[in-house]
């Protein structure tokens, strides 16, 4: 019994050995270089053999200490075990906590601007994963095109705000109504459609909607992208070092010294309060009978049905919610950058929103903000070592989904409970 | 005589060339159990498909008599079927929402009512009273049902996590949430043991004379058949070959040829 496993371990650690020689043979071991105008191949096979044995080496002994389930001082029964414990019964301190930490965030000694942009990208994506966790950890709609409707709300607010000068609390709605109305409008032509094919419909939808940002020079300036997009200003004042004659700013209405950080701090709360919302708005929705409905569709469509459910109107408004909270978003995404371009909206964000959610785990919107620090810090850190940040990436989804194959937080509290309605 | 609840006229229902139903008529009383019984692959799945409108039937007619309306419900499509007509159904291999609790799976069967109670969730957000009492009366409704199935104490439990037998009968009082005129339930009591069984039996019964629907019954089980029904309907190949009480039934020779010869 013990001897068996062994020798399949060992044909199996062989074999993730050749896979390796072959992906890294022709990628690591032949590198080209121009010499005199014509290409020589320079073999570099040392390199690719210590590949090949690191990989065949890890992969036995992965065999040996994760997948063997009857050895239990494997890690995934030991540290594994109390991690998921942790999350799984801890997860409402754990997102009061965030909170508290969110809110007093920028005033930290060790606070920087460097951190406090990464702080407002953290919570951009966090907000767009808390809208699209409507759409697939709801709804269970697998939408890879959820970059679409955040670019849909940047280009109306930005347009908006550009030819019509309106401030951004009138643009933000308007974004996000016109965010919406794409949401239905990739809602309808899916409605029929589940699972793979749902997601490759949803993925060119995304592509559609940026070649058609390219292309629609007169409206969207193609490739150049729109540019002097106006910042937000406190509620009418502005953030300026140099007023104009009489105007009124942030800083002089306060009396206080001019600090580019005024803005950055106003911004991070301005994403905060926005990503706030949304939270809010999703935890409420979930226990209104719509959410429930959003919910059971995706457990069984064919007996949502039965019960009188309409699938056609359920799925829109899943498809709409999610999508203004991605015009949201992308209106904030406008303003602060006061530049986009149809670059800013390809399908690695996409991608990177999805995984936020299903690292999270489908639904979990403590989650979403996990996954979100996780990943995204990740790709802060590796952002000097350019060409391993993808790989760190990878490597990543591959150690959640080994530990937490459901995501990080994978338990549903149910939205209403028999014991707490009666005792009300 | 009274009115009767369903009738079905000259149905006929093929998959290319498959002639699952062929025209086939029978009709169901109020607050009387029918059920409808036949080897497999007779066609009693399709006829439930035909009348909730999952299939498109190919030619005949269905009427659902209420006081004082007929409705055609080839009509309506799929979800109509429960929402406007009320006619509920099970399936034949259970349909729960498994990850949800089991009173969300019975408060999601009440979801149109509570839907308009929301003010299509607008009114919901905002907590209003009108919206808090009517989701209170569902809550008391789930708990009714549940209270005669004997699974109170399990209503916050994932509905996915009950045992088999639970199953069944959460399903049968979930589609009774939907306040139905008729049920069709899809072979209730498969799989079950003689006590749950039994169960099932009363259960039945209770909804038959108690709430006065409908029941449409599939079921292989003889014992239940026999036991609880009071008008059986047998098909054999899409075709009807014989109806009548339970007891005429048993002794009818076609029946028991078209059992012996195609099963045994
Ligand atoms: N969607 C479909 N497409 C093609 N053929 C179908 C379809 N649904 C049912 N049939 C065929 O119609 C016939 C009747 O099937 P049905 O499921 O109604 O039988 P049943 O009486 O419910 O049998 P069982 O007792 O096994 O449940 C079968 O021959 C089946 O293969
Ligand atoms: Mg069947």
């Amino acid at each position: 019994m013990e001897k068996k496993f062994f020798q399949t371990s060992i044909k199996d650690s062989l074999f993730t050995g050749l896979i390796a020689l072959a992906l890294f043979g022709p990628i690591v071991g032949l590198r080209t270089v121009a010499k005199n105008e014509v290409l020589e191949v320079h073999p570099k096979w040392f390199i690719v053999l210590i590949i090949v044995i690191v990989c065949a080496v890890g992969r036995f002994l992965t065999n040996l200490y994760i997948y063997n389930r009857d050895q239990k001082t494997g890690i995934q029964s030991s540290i594994g075990k109390s991690i998921s414990n942790f999350l799984d019964t801890k997860g409402y301190q754990i997102a009061l906590t965030a909170i508290i930490f969110s809110v007093i965030f920028p005033f930290l000694p060790f606070t920087d601007r460097y951190l406090m942009d990464i702080a407002i990208m953290m919570l951009t994506y966090i907000m767009l994963g808390w809208g699209l966790n409507i759409v697939i950890g709801l709804a269970g709609l697998l939408d890879l095109g959820y970059v679409a409707f955040y670019a849909v709300g940047a280009y109306s607010y930005a347009l908006f705000a550009i030819h019509f000068g309106w401030s951004f609390w009138i643009c933000l709605p308007i974004a996000g109504i016109f965010a919406a109305m794409f949401g239905v409008l990739l809602g309808f032509p899916v409605l029929r459609l589940r699972g793979d094919y749902l997601a490759i419909v949803t993925l060119a939808f995304g592509e559609m909607i940026r070649i058609l940002l390219l292309n629609w020079y007169q409206l969207t300036k193609g490739p150049d992208g729109l540019t002097g997009i106006p910042r937000p200003s406190f509620f009418g004042l502005p953030f300026k070092s140099f007023p104009d004659e009489g105007e009124q700013t942030f800083h002089t209405f306060f009396g206080i010294e001019y600090d580019p950080m005024q803005r950055i701090i106003f911004l991070y709360y301005l994403i905060l309060v926005l990503a706030l919302i949304t939270n809010l708005f999703t935890i409420k929705i979930r226990r209104l009978p719509i959410g429930r409905a959003w919910e059971a569709l995706r457990e069984d469509e064919i007996a949502c049905k039965s019960l009188g459910v309409n699938p056609r109107n359920t799925k829109l408004t899943a498809f709409a919610i999610g999508a203004m909270f991605g015009g949201f978003a992308g209106s904030f995404f406008a303003t602060r950058q006061a530049f986009i371009s149809p670059e800013s909206f390809t399908f690695i964000e996409s991608a990177i929103i999805v995984a936020i959610v299903v690292l999270g785990g489908m639904g979990s919107q403590t989650g979403v903000v996990l996954a979100t620090v996780f990943l995204i810090g990740l790709i802060e850190v590796f952002r000097d070592f350019e060409s391993y940040r993808m790989i760190a990436f990878g490597g990543a989804m591959v150690l959640i989904m080994i530990f937490r194959p459901r995501g990080i937080l994978a338990t549903r509290k149910p939205t209403i409970t028999l014991e707490k309605s009666s005792s009300k | 005589m009274s009115q009767k609840l369903l009738d079905v006229e000259n149905l006929t229902m093929k998959f290319g060339g498959l002639v699952a139903i062929d025209n086939l008529s029978f009709s169901a009383d109020k607050d009387k159990i029918t059920s409808i019984i036949g080897p497999n692959g007779a066609g009693k799945t399709t006829v439930f498909n035909c009348l909730t409108g999952f299939y498109k039937a190919t030619a005949g007619s269905m009427f659902l008599n209420k006081e004082n309306e007929r409705l055609n419900l080839k009509k309506f499509s799929d979800f109509k079927v429960a929402q406007k007509a009320g006619v509920a159904r099970t399936f034949q291999n259970i349909r729960l929402f498994p990850q949800m609790s089991v009173l969300e799976n019975l408060l999601v069967a009440q979801h149109n009512k509570l839907m308009d109670a929301s003010g299509f969730t607008i009114l919901g957000l905002f907590n209003s009273p009108s919206f808090v009492k009517k989701e209170k009366e569902a809550i008391e409704i789930s708990k009714y049902w549940l209270d005669i199935i004997g699974l109170t104490h399990r209503a916050d439990d994932d509905a996915g996590d009950l045992p088999y037998g639970d199953q069944r009968k959460l399903e049968i009082v979930r589609a009774m949430c939907i306040n139905p005129h008729l049920l069709c339930l899809d072979e209730p009591a498969a799989g079950l043991n003689a006590k749950e069984s039994a169960e099932l039996n009363k259960l039945l019964l209770f909804i038959k004379n108690e709430k006065k629907t409908g029941i449409l019954l599939i079921e292989h089980d003889m014992s239940v058949v026999m036991e609880i029904s009071d008008h059986v309907v047998v098909l054999n190949y899409g075709k009807k070959i014989f109806q009548g009480s339970s007891k005429e039934t048993k002794n009818s020779p076609e029946v028991i040829e078209a059992y012996l010869g195609t099963e045994e």
